[in-house]
């Protein structure tokens, strides 16, 4: 029950990262699209037609660069969970592999508690970099909107990644002790 | 304990961790805030670092093509382009001997003209050409080390996620290096051909044949290819020529793999969730890793070590070439222990201050992009040594009747393949740099 609440939760993040991602996409190829357009138009390619577009706005998205950073840094703490979850992480076990089932574990658990206690700092300095875009109002140059919404949408992936690498750490815990 | 002190024994920490299964980028992280702790005799340093760090390097413009990269990976293996390859280069090659390996290799450079992940083209272009390579009588052993040495190519072939990550590292033209990969690309899949013709004359039991084709048949298999040159053409020509940036050249390729795949039909929910999904853990796994090179290189660079090193190189008089071998070699054998990523960031700010160096009567760039390329091979070599090549392991779990002992084998001569065109890349500095 809780390992399928837990998964769920993990696959709706990266999903959520995802869908980011490809509205990033999409964002980008219109920007480009428009940038051409505009290029196009203001060399007097398009005629009238051009001078009508470019009086429409049609142009690159204004700020995309700034949309593409903070969407990616989302998607990105959002992709943790399910990495940490389905243990992706790369490691070098060749030389462990001869070790039997139980040390591995024992190694396997140790590494997880490690890697939960990383996340958990991670989150919190993250909590506490928040604390400091909002107390200076910082704000990005071109569309001015303030960075720590960008930290706030971060934070709150990370706090999920948090959740998942104890999940971990507990599962694996337990899971050596009953080997 | 002197900084530097600290920084040298950071090394075997670093890698006791590693070799103890420690994730690598948890390694990293571990050893770059200890050693950040000790070097600065408190926790402040890397405290205020944590709280801002994380998220520049995540949100960081340059890294942000990585995710877009292996999502026109992931759109591209469900876009039924491996099938359209495949079935080209038979047409043309099948009928030869060793043909069908041959039209392996072909169908594998051109997918990874648009994916930038070994181990993604691998595991699409085996899907595809495994049953038919069997089905011709071609040995287990044979196909699936075929198709482990031709999913190298995927990175070989621009776009590729590891020469991103270089250029980043050593602050390099990406546009360039895509570039300068290119004929090396062509190189080692013609030199995988090669190396095919010579395994089915040494054992020609291990090969079948295909009927040959009538040129018309030719020709019409070649016309469903045509997207895979478009994207190819658009991102990295693109990128080339400077109609975007790398990162908007990625997103362009992500829109039209995505395209390409919705349009093929094979793009409903469950798969595109699973794309996503993959799209996700791979990600995770080279962002974790960026995160704690982050780190790790920051408490580097503060102890001196790179500058030290590659001073006390400089002041050894050791001849240039001597020191670019014993590199190439080093990453060779850790090659066959550690994934290729990981190997990049860990070392390359360590040896690119060494290497940059170093006299070759070439301009620094012209180096940085040579060593790239070089590195790029050796490190890819690793993919598909024997005994833990990850490409070798991913195929054998889809062809389950073939002994991995024989796909260690075969492969063997793949291996043999990629050291004589190091070499080559070695001697003739020229091939990487004519575009440049």
């Amino acid at each position: 029950m809780a390992h399928k609440l837990i998964t769920g939760l993990a696959r709706l993040m990266a999903l959520l990262g995802g869908f980011v991602l490809c509205l990033l996409v999409a964002l980008v190829s219109v920007s480009i699209i428009g940038r051409e357009v505009n290029g196009l138009a203001h060399n007097g390619y398009l005629g009238s037609f051009g001078d009508w577009l470019v009086a429409r706005g049609v142009g690159p998205v204004t700020g995309d660069y700034e949309l593409i950073e903070a969407g990616v840094a989302f998607a990105i703490f959002a992709f943790l969970p399910l990495t940490q979850l389905t243990g992706s992480h790369a490691t070098v076990d060749v030389f462990t592999s001869g070790l039997g089932a139980r040390p591995n574990s024992i190694i396997a658990a140790f590494w997880s508690i490690v890697m939960a206690v990383m996340i958990l700092l991670i989150t919190w300095r993250l909590f506490a970099g928040l604390q400091d875009k909002m107390r200076y109002g910082e704000t990005t140059f071109l569309i001015q909107f303030p960075v720590w919404w960008a930290y706030a949408a971060c934070f709150a992936a990370a706090l999920v990644a948090s959740i998942i690498s104890l999940y971990c750490a507990i599962m694996r815990l337990t899971g050596a002790r009953a080997k | 304990m002197s900084d530097l002190a600290l920084g040298y024994l950071s090394f075997p920490v670093l890698l006791i961790l590693i070799f103890l299964r420690a994730p690598i980028g948890l390694a990293m992280l571990l050893c770059g805030i200890g050693g950040l702790w000790l070097a600065t005799d408190g926790t402040t340093v890397f405290m205020a670092r944590l709280k801002s760090e994380v998220f520049t390097t995540f949100s960081n413009y340059n890294l942000s093509i990585i995710p877009m990269f292996l999502l026109m990976g992931q759109f591209a293996t469900l876009s039924g382009m491996s099938q359209a390859l495949f079935n080209a280069a038979q047409s043309w090659l099948g009928h030869r001997k060793g043909g069908m390996a041959m039209a392996s290799v072909g169908a594998c450079a051109g997918f990874g003209a648009i994916c930038g992940s070994s181990l993604a083209t691998a595991a699409t272009m085996s899907r595809v050409a495994l049953p038919e390579l069997r089905k011709c009588g071609y040995s287990g052993g044979f196909s699936t080390a075929t198709l482990a040495a031709g999913g190298t190519l995927g990175i070989l072939i621009p776009p590729s996620v590891i020469l991103v990550i270089y250029a980043i590292l050593t602050e390099q033209n990406i546009a360039k290096l895509f570039a300068a990969a290119f004929i090396p690309g062509l190189l080692a899949a013609l030199g995988y051909m090669l190396t095919v013709a010579v395994y089915v004359r040494l054992y020609p039991d291990q090969a079948g044949t295909h009927p040959r084709l009538a040129y018309a048949q030719r020709f019409r298999a070649l016309v469903p290819v045509w997207p895979v040159l478009l994207v190819f053409a658009l991102v990295v020509g693109g990128i080339y020529n400077g109609w975007f940036t790398p990162t908007e050249g990625a997103a362009v390729g992500a829109m039209g793999t995505g395209l390409i795949a919705l349009l093929s039909g094979s793009l409903n929910w469950a798969v595109f969730r699973n794309s996503i999904l993959q799209t996700a853990t791979g990600t995770g796994m080279i962002f974790f890793i960026v995160l704690g090179a982050g780190f790790y290189n920051g408490f580097l660079a503060l102890t001196q070590v790179p500058q030290e090193l590659s001073a006390w190189v400089t002041g050894q008089g050791f001849s240039p070439w001597i020191v670019l071998i014993l590199i190439l070699t080093f990453y060779l054998i850790l090659g066959c222990l550690m994934d290729s990523l990981s190997m990049i960031l860990l070392t390359i700010p360590i040896f690119w201050p060494v290497v940059s160096t170093l006299d070759f009567g070439m301009t620094t760039e012209e180096v940085a992009i040579w060593f790239g390329i070089l590195v790029l091979i050796v490190v890819e070599v690793g993919l598909i040594t024997p005994p833990v090549g990850m490409n070798l392991f991913i195929i054998n779990t889809m062809d389950k009747n073939t002994p991995i002992t024989a796909t260690y084998k075969a492969v063997l001569f793949f291996v043999g393949s990629d050291i004589v065109r190091v070499v080559i890349l070695l001697m003739f500095p020229i091939i990487t740099l004519v575009f440049i």
